[in-house]
């Protein structure tokens, strides 16, 4: 099966859903999309519609089979640009409403990326493993007349920049996290994980299994409290950790040069020509 | 309704069927209704290490299949009255079995037990698949060896998909190597794994004996395993457990709430 690029994956699981994203003519766009994943609901939001809207849509879709998805863990998916300021608390509501939970924010500026590949991916090859369990229909575009109105912003603004991925770890043996833009680690990624990004990664925990960084690109590195992984991959470079190498105690920095991978030190600064990169 | 709680590791070899055996024992020695069930079908262990080989008729897949009620299929131990074996079958491999199988055997024994316990094959295909179908619960094993810590962590990554919590047993400690330095202690592998810990079995020659002779070691003598294995199936009963050998300061902090006391 053809697989696209690098997506918003986890494992295997979110590749049909981001496939099924990928050229929905314009004006039939619904505001938000509901989808049963083998991991619970996952909901995806237009963030240039208005947050009626897309609260409405999630609530007609929900009333549907109210039943269905009780006490699932949600994941909220955003695509073309943030989340709109009070959005994520409304969400909040309707999830308590359907005794829901809402367990992870994605962002992404660039929904269809591919983007080092052009059109040949060749990211992860595997079969999707239980891909969709129900897909709901999508037929209304127009939002039904707006049930509650929106909260006031009192939200605080949202950890989730576009392009940046938050994930509570640890990321265990076996577990591929694959994210086009930044990746944030909250964990130890366990020997035996791999954890790849087209942007940087930062991994709060240790560093333990694979990682590689700045995929496509030039430039990126690598932070973690420990820095001990298998392998570290910076663009199209490749390092293995030596054989003696002694468990790391203190936060290391990794990045890329011309000539190969340098690791050094972190003393809360980054080399300027890494900055650029952010 | 019982809890159904399956022994699993990944790797072979790290004593799941010896702890499913002992615990087993354990529990139905604290006077709960216990079911050990095999479910490593076509490698059946279970009932060797319980000296229950030779009163085999049927077994889990004759239930299955209908060839005969699930109670008739169930073995009572030689010793306890409120203890039972469901054998695996020799003969069949692991497709013989369905998840949904496995499920719906496991509900009904559930029904009339209140522990019912389901020793995994090792690896992480069909047979750990259908092991862990019907389990509320998940008892990880893992000796302080990397390989078997790397199995383990990709079986919790496995079982937590499946919505099943974990809990870690560390088998085969030995005190005088991990005060050398030379095996990984306790706390290494809890600190690898970010599990709750049910407690550490000791590596202990009598375990190795007993078993041999088709006898948990909780029901025979006074072995430090036996101990451990003890005070773990009290920690699963919800009893109130002993305190672990500890050293005066900190039972001192414990005293003054310092520290948290395993519940």
């Amino acid at each position: 099966m053809p697989t696209r690029g690098l997506g918003l994956l986890w494992g295997t699981k979110y590749m049909d859903s981001s496939n099924a994203l990928a050229k929905p003519p314009e004006e039939e766009v619904p505001a938000a999309i509901l989808r049963g994943t083998a991991r619970g609901l996952e909901i995806v939001i237009e963030a240039k519609r208005s947050i009626a809207s897309i609260a409405s849509e999630v609530l007609e879709r929900l009333d549907e089979a109210p039943a269905f998805f009780k006490g699932s863990d949600v994941r909220v998916r955003v695509v073309d640009g943030p989340l709109p300021t009070g959005c994520l608390a409304r969400l909040d509501e309707i999830a308590e409403m359907f005794e829901l939970r809402i367990v992870e924010v994605t962002a992404s500026a660039v929904p269809e990326p591919n983007l080092a590949t052009g059109s040949a991916p060749q990211a992860i090859e595997e079969p999707p493993a239980e891909p969709v369990v129900v897909e709901l229909e999508v037929v209304a575009p127009e939002p039904a007349p707006v049930v509650v109105a929106p909260p006031p912003a009192i939200v605080p603004p949202p950890i989730v920049t576009p392009g940046t991925r938050v994930f509570v770890g640890p990321v265990r043996s076996g577990v591929i996290l694959d994210h086009v833009g930044h990746l944030f680690v909250f964990g130890d990624v366990n020997p035996g994980a791999e954890v790849r990004a087209t942007g940087n990664i930062i991994v709060l925990g240790r560093l333990r299994g694979t990682a590689h960084a700045g995929i496509g690109q030039d430039v990126g590195f690598i932070l973690a409290l420990r820095l001990e992984p298998q392998q570290l991959r910076i663009g199209r470079q490749v390092a293995r950790a030596s054989d003696s190498d002694k468990p790391a105690s203190e936060p290391e920095l990794a990045y890329g040069t011309g000539g190969g991978i340098i690791v050094e030190r972190y003393a809360g600064k980054l080399p300027r020509n890494l900055v650029t990169s952010i | 309704m019982g809890r159904a709680i399956v022994i699993t590791s990944g790797k072979g070899g790290v004593g799941k069927t010896t702890t499913t055996a002992n615990l087993g024992a354990a529990l139905a020695a604290l006077g709960h209704t216990v079911v050990l069930v095999d479910a490593d079908i076509g490698l059946r262990n279970l009932d060797v290490v319980m000296g229950l080989e030779n009163r085999i008729v049927y077994h889990v897949v004759d239930a299955i299949q209908g060839k005969c009620t699930v109670q008739k299929a169930l073995i009572k131990d030689r010793r306890m009255e409120n203890l039972w074996l469901l054998p695996a079958s020799q003969t069949d491999d692991k497709d013989a079995v369905t998840p949904e199988d496995m499920r719906s055997l496991i509900f009904e024994l559930k029904t009339t037990h209140d522990f019912v316990l389901i020793d995994c094959p090792a690896g992480i295909e069909q047979g750990f698949k259908n092991a862990i179908a019907g389990a509320d619960d998940a008892i990880v094993v893992a000796t302080p060896e990397v390989s078997s810590i790397r199995d383990a962590d990709r079986v919790v990554g496995l079982l937590a998909a499946a919505d099943i919590t974990a809990q870690l047993i560390v088998n085969r400690i030995s005190p005088k190597l991990v005060s050398r330095g030379d095996m990984l202690s306790k706390n290494d592998v809890i600190e690898i794994l970010a599990l709750e810990m049910l407690g550490a079995i000791p590596l202990d020659d009598q375990v190795i004996a007993t078993t041999n002779k088709g006898v948990p070691a909780v029901l025979e003598g006074k072995s430090l395993a036996a101990k451990e294995f003890l005070r773990i199936a009290k920690k699963i009963a919800g009893l109130e457990v002993e305190r672990e050998s500890v050293g005066f300061f900190t039972r001192i902090g414990r005293a003054l709430g310092l520290s948290a006391t395993p519940a």
